[in-house]
Formats: C-alpha cells, sequence, structure tokens
C-alpha cells in the first residue's frame, strides 16, 4: 500500500522558470501538504487539471523526485531512506518515460526484466504472458523506433510490468492512445486491481476516472480538496456527476469564483 | 553487481550489436586518418619526384671559360644561359621563370690564377628564390656541390699535394660513429609520440559515445526509465562508464593498430626512420596496460560528468570541446619537454600520464613516479564517480 503523510514538494524557479509561468514569486509550491491512502487490491485515481500536482504526486511515490516535507511510504519502505526497495515494489509509467529507440522490444523485455534480477526462465513466462496479452508478439523483435506511437506504448506498458510489480503506477495511462488500446490498457489495469495490486493513476479525463476508479482524490493547486468513492464524492458535493462534482470543488477551492 | 553489468552490456550492445556504428566508431577514423596520411604522403613524394626530375635553369653573369662544360658534367640535367639583362633575370627568379643566377667578378680566371700573397680573394655570388622548391634544389645541389668542386678544381692548379692541405677528416670512413641504446633509441622517438597519440585517441574515441550515452538518453527520455528500476544510481554511473572504457579502450587498440600497420605506406613519401620496430619488455607492457586502463577510466569518467551536466547532446559536444583541447595540449607537451621533470609534475592528473608513457618507454621513470600517477588518476577518476553518481541523485541536474 501507499501512504503518503503531509508531503509538500516546492520548486525554486530559475528567471526563465519565472518568466515562463509569467510569476515573480521564485518559489512554486507543486503539491502543498497532502496526504492520502491507498490500499491493495484498488485503483485510486488522482484526478485534477493540468498543474494541479498529480504527476509531481507520482513522481515523488516514484523516489524520481524528492519531498521537500513529508514522508512516502510505499509497502512499508519510506521513499527517501530506502529508493531502491521502493523501485523494486513499483512499476511506473508516464508519457515522458521512453524505451531506448535503438532496441528491440524483446531486448528491453529482458534488460529491464535482468534489472529486476528476474530468473531467466520466470523472465521467459512472463514475456509470453505479457506480449500476448498486449498483442506485442508480432512487432517484439522490432526497434523501439520503427514502431507506433500506440505500438511503443503498449511495448512500454509491458516493460513496466515485467518484474510483476505489486504496486503500479500509471501517469495518464491512455494518454495519446487510440480507444481500442486504451480500453485494452484500463481492462488490464483492473485484471491488476482483481489480482490484488493496488494501482495508482493520475488522469484529467472524468469519464476515465468514473469508470476505472474506486477511490477518487481531487487536487486542485497541490491540496487534496476530497476523496473516496465516487459516490461519495457525489453525495458530499451534492452533484449528479464527477463533471459537476469537480466544478463545484473547483469553485469552492478559488474562493466562490 | 549485477546492474553495472546489465547497464554495462546494454551500452556496448548500443555500439557493438549496430554495423553503423562499428563503422563509424572504429573504421571511420581509421579509414579518414589513414586515406589522409596517404594522400599528404603521396602529394609530397611526388612533389619531391617533381624537383628532382625539373631540370634547373641557371643563369650565368661573367662566367670563366669552361666553366659551362664544368657545370654540365656535374648537372647533366641543367639548362645554361647567359645574364643579358640582370634586372630582368632577378625578375625571372623572383616569379619562378629562373632558379639560379651565379655572378662571376670580371677577370675571375686571371685574378686567380695571378693571385699573391695578401691580394684580395675573388668573391663568386650567387642568387636563388628559397620560396620556390626548383630554385632552392638548385641552390642546394649548384652553390654547395658544384662549386665547391670547381673550387677544388682551380685549387689543385695551384697547390701540387692536395692531401698537404687537408691536414685531417673528420668520420670519413668510420661506420661505427654512433654508440647508443638502440632501444632507448627507438623509445625515444615512439615515447614521444605515443603517449601523444594514445591520450587523444582514448578522449576521442570516448567522446561522441560518451556523451550519447548521458545527455542523449537524458534528451531521449529513456534516463528515466533506468532511474525508476531498482538499482543504485552508482551502479547506473559506474555501468556507463565500464562500457566507455571499453569502447575507448577499443577504438584506440585499432587506432594504434591501423597506424603501426599502416605506418610505411602513410609515411613512405616523408622518408626517415620512424622508430616502430620497438621491443617491450614484459614489465614496460604490463606498467603501461595498467597505466592505459586507469587513464581510461578517468577520460570516460570525464566525458560522463560533462555530459550529466548537459540537457542535450549538442549541448555535451560542446562543453566536451575545452576538455579535449586539454588534453590535446597537455599531451602535446610532452613531444618537446627535454628538461628532467620535476617530481611534483606526476602528481597533475592527465600531463602525469603522458610523462610516465613517455617515461616506461624510455625506461627513466621510477617506480615511485609511475605510482604517483596511476595513484591520482585512479582516486581523480573514483572522485568524480562519486560527484556523477550525486548529480544523478539531483532532479535539477537530470531535469526529470
Amino acid at each position: 500500500m501507499i501512504e503518503i503523510k503531509n508531503l509538500t514538494k516546492i520548486y525554486k524557479l530559475n528567471k526563465k522558470q519565472m518568466k515562463e509561468s509569467k510569476t515573480t514569486d521564485p518559489i512554486k509550491t507543486a503539491v502543498n501538504d497532502l496526504s492520502l491512502a491507498a490500499k491493495q487490491g484498488e485503483i485510486y485515481g488522482l484526478l485534477g487539471p493540468n498543474g494541479a500536482g498529480k504527476t509531481t504526486t507520482l513522481r515523488c511515490i516514484s523516489t524520481i523526485i524528492k519531498p521537500t516535507k513529508g514522508e512516502i511510504f510505499v509497502s512499508g519502505h519510506e521513499v527517501q531512506q530506502e529508493p531502491e526497495k521502493v523501485r523494486e515494489k513499483i512499476g511506473f509509467l508516464t508519457g515522458d518515460i521512453k524505451l531506448d529507440p535503438q532496441f528491440s522490444v524483446d531486448y528491453m523485455f529482458d534488460f529491464f526484466g535482468r534489472l529486476h534480477n528476474i530468473p531467466e526462465d520466470k523472465l521467459k513466462t512472463r514475456k509470453e504472458e505479457l506480449f500476448a496479452y498486449f498483442g506485442i508478439k508480432d512487432f517484439s523483435h522490432k526497434k523501439i523506433k520503427e514502431l507506433s506511437t500506440g505500438m511503443a506504448q503498449k511495448a512500454a506498458i509491458a516493460v513496466c510490468l515485467v518484474h510483476d510489480p505489486d504496486i503500479v503506477i500509471f501517469d495518464e495511462p491512455t494518454n495519446g492512445l487510440d480507444v481500442v488500446t486504451a480500453r485494452g490498457v484500463t481492462d488490464y489495469l483492473k485484471k491488476l486491481r482483481d489480482e490484488g495490486k493496488l494501482v495508482i493513476i493520475s488522469t484529467h479525463v472524468m469519464s476515465e476516472a468514473e469508470k476505472i476508479c474506486d477511490r477518487i482524490g481531487i487536487i486542485i493547486d497541490g491540496c487534496k480538496v476530497a476523496e473516496g468513492s465516487l459516490d461519495q464524492i457525489l453525495h458530499d458535493t451534492n452533484t449528479e456527476d464527477l463533471e459537476d462534482a469537480f466544478f463545484e470543488l473547483y469553485r469552492i477551492q478559488k474562493g466562490g469564483k | 553487481m549485477s546492474g553495472i553489468k546489465q547497464i554495462c552490456g546494454k551500452e556496448l550492445a548500443r555500439v557493438f550489436k549496430d554495423k553503423k556504428m562499428i563503422f563509424s566508431v572504429f573504421f571511420l577514423p581509421v579509414i579518414i586518418m589513414v586515406g589522409i596520411m596517404t594522400l599528404v604522403s603521396s602529394l609530397s613524394s611526388s612533389a619531391q619526384k617533381d624537383v628532382e626530375a625539373h631540370n634547373s635553369i641557371i643563369y650565368l653573369q661573367n662566367a670563366p671559360a669552361g666553366f659551362d662544360d664544368f657545370l654540365k658534367a656535374a648537372d647533366k640535367e641543367c639548362d645554361i644561359y647567359t645574364v643579358s639583362d640582370r634586372a630582368g633575370t632577378e625578375d625571372m627568379i623572383k616569379n619562378g621563370g629562373a632558379d639560379l643566377l651565379i655572378e662571376f667578378p670580371e677577370g675571375f680566371l686571371d685574378e686567380v690564377s695571378g693571385y699573391q700573397t695578401g691580394a684580395p680573394v675573388p668573391q663568386v655570388k650567387t642568387y636563388y628564390n628559397p620560396s620556390e622548391d626548383y630554385s632552392r634544389a638548385a641552390y642546394d645541389t649548384v652553390s654547395n656541390g658544384v662549386l665547391e668542386a670547381y673550387r677544388q678544381l682551380l685549387l689543385s692548379d695551384r697547390v701540387e699535394d692536395m692531401e698537404g692541405l687537408t691536414v685531417f677528416t673528420v668520420n670519413s670512413d668510420n661506420p661505427d660513429m654512433v654508440i647508443q641504446d638502440e632501444e632507448k633509441a627507438s623509445g625515444k622517438v615512439l615515447g614521444m609520440m605515443l603517449p601523444y597519440f594514445v591520450t587523444i585517441l582514448l578522449f576521442a574515441g570516448a567522446m561522441g559515445i560518451g556523451t550519447d550515452m548521458v545527455a542523449g538518453e537524458k534528451e531521449r527520455g529513456t534516463m528515466a526509465s533506468l532511474l525508476v528500476s531498482p538499482i543504485k544510481r552508482s551502479s547506473i554511473v559506474l555501468g556507463k562508464v565500464f562500457s566507455l572504457m571499453i569502447i575507448s579502450g577499443v577504438s584506440s587498440v585499432v587506432y594504434v593498430g591501423a597506424m603501426v600497420a599502416f605506418m610505411p605506406q602513410m609515411m613512405s613519401g616523408m622518408g626517415g626512420d620512424m622508430g616502430l620496430d620497438l621491443s617491450l619488455n614484459s614489465r614496460q607492457i604490463a606498467m603501461m596496460a595498467a597505466l592505459l586502463v586507469a587513464i581510461a577510466f578517468l577520460y570516460s569518467a570525464i566525458i560522463v560528468l560533462v555530459s550529466v551536466f548537459a540537457k542535450t547532446v549538442k549541448e555535451a559536444n560542446s562543453y566536451v570541446m575545452p576538455v579535449y583541447m586539454l588534453v590535446l595540449v597537455l599531451g602535446i607537451t610532452t613531444m618537446f619537454t627535454t628538461k628532467t621533470p620535476h617530481e611534483w609534475f606526476y602528481a597533475v592528473p592527465i600531463y602525469n600520464t603522458s610523462l610516465t608513457l613517455q617515461g616506461i618507454l624510455t625506461q627513466e621513470v621510477t617506480m615511485m613516479q609511475y605510482g604517483i600517477t596511476l595513484g591520482v588518476t585512479l582516486v581523480l577518476g573514483a572522485v568524480l564517480i562519486g560527484v556523477i553518481a550525486k548529480a544523478f541523485e539531483s532532479e535539477k541536474v537530470m531535469a526529470i
């Protein structure tokens, strides 16, 4: 499970970055005192607009960046104390993370399998299983650079699941995928959940969150403004659907405007 | 350890499994080098042949009777003219139309034959243009050779016993005049060139690949996938540095091998013995091997360090250039050091390896100097690895 306690992430902006985000304040708080807990056997969705701090939160969990304040426990391991242990437990995928274009899908799968210390025979069965599920077999010998966006995304998903992680973290899992592939991915996430794994995703697509998330945490300006199942959130905000609920929360957060 | 091995294996696969990469990293530089050197040497040898084949155009002023024939006998291939317009002849020499002007004083032979003790000695003047190859060659053969022979001829008319004038000769019949340790001598020639080439080649071989290995991986967005795998940052760094060492090592072996193999061909036109038939004893080989491994380690670490701080390959290449220049300059300095180096020179990284490599070849390096060099190189390399690993931890540097 994942337990985030009072996570705060502050970036110091340089002059160029300040100019880009049209601010004179050199300090940007991306995540502000955020706490949440997600259990095994559920799909937890972080929902929020662009720049709300979803990706930053997921990156802190994945040990790619360090929290400024607060603690994050992944299966009992703290991200700053035991980053290698944390990375063993998770599979992390975002649109920014890409596979080496010069290598074949086969090679990358084996390479990451070995980095995770997976025995050869187990690696082989795992490959069979994942490649069959995502329909990668036909192009597994091709170099990543020869693949289409959808094929490359499938390959990246298969590779990040090579070690059968207990916790799967997907930053915008269906971003850039066609409907058929996107459905394949969300179905697989449900399958993982049913196997007792924790899946944590970030999304700004309301319908996606509505359909697959067991629990949703809504983040606006780095703060968690609501959390719970879809029904709970709708009930608390007294709204009909998630989009309305979101705008209600957004209105309150921005001071009623 | 397993992580280091995997990362290293992948980086090596990137180069060795790609035929284009193998060609561009290992063979293209050799082909270019051998091609250029062969071209230069064949051009210079054909230029030399051209000068030899050229008929010298020689103008004579107030030439004594019989000098024409004497000149013809000494240099069959020359065309001889008599000066009619002095200024015009000088212009021709300046423009390359004529090669040499020999000016005798008027009444030269009378002056010579009528010589009394104490009287002024007649002077023969020659004029040439040193920036013209033909003219310079004519000057060399005629002014230094033919005129000297002519002087001897005239002198023999005056003096009966020429031997009496010679008094003594120097080394006219002494084939054993050079006493030196042949190994040390050939070591000197090679010692001047080899450290220079090895330093450059090791660095150049690692440069392109190294920047791509780190900055390229950042640019392509593939670094993050390594960063979320359960291996230590230092394993990633060491894996990359070791693979870079292997690649630069292999490329420098290929380059040096090609250089030795093609040396006769490349140097045919240059003339001179390159002293490459050097025999090394096993101690020298072991010392050199250990030192080369150490310097490959240091260079790889430097290149990776520079690349870590760059966002793109282009940026990394521009950062690495000044370092390359520094390595070049430090390599060159050992080619021109004649003084015995101070002990502390052996504590200056990069420079010390050039010095020590040279010292090993000439067998002049002490164990102490060798130890300092090896130690400094390895320690600095290790420190840089530490810095790189720290940089890998920094989210700012990794820009993720």
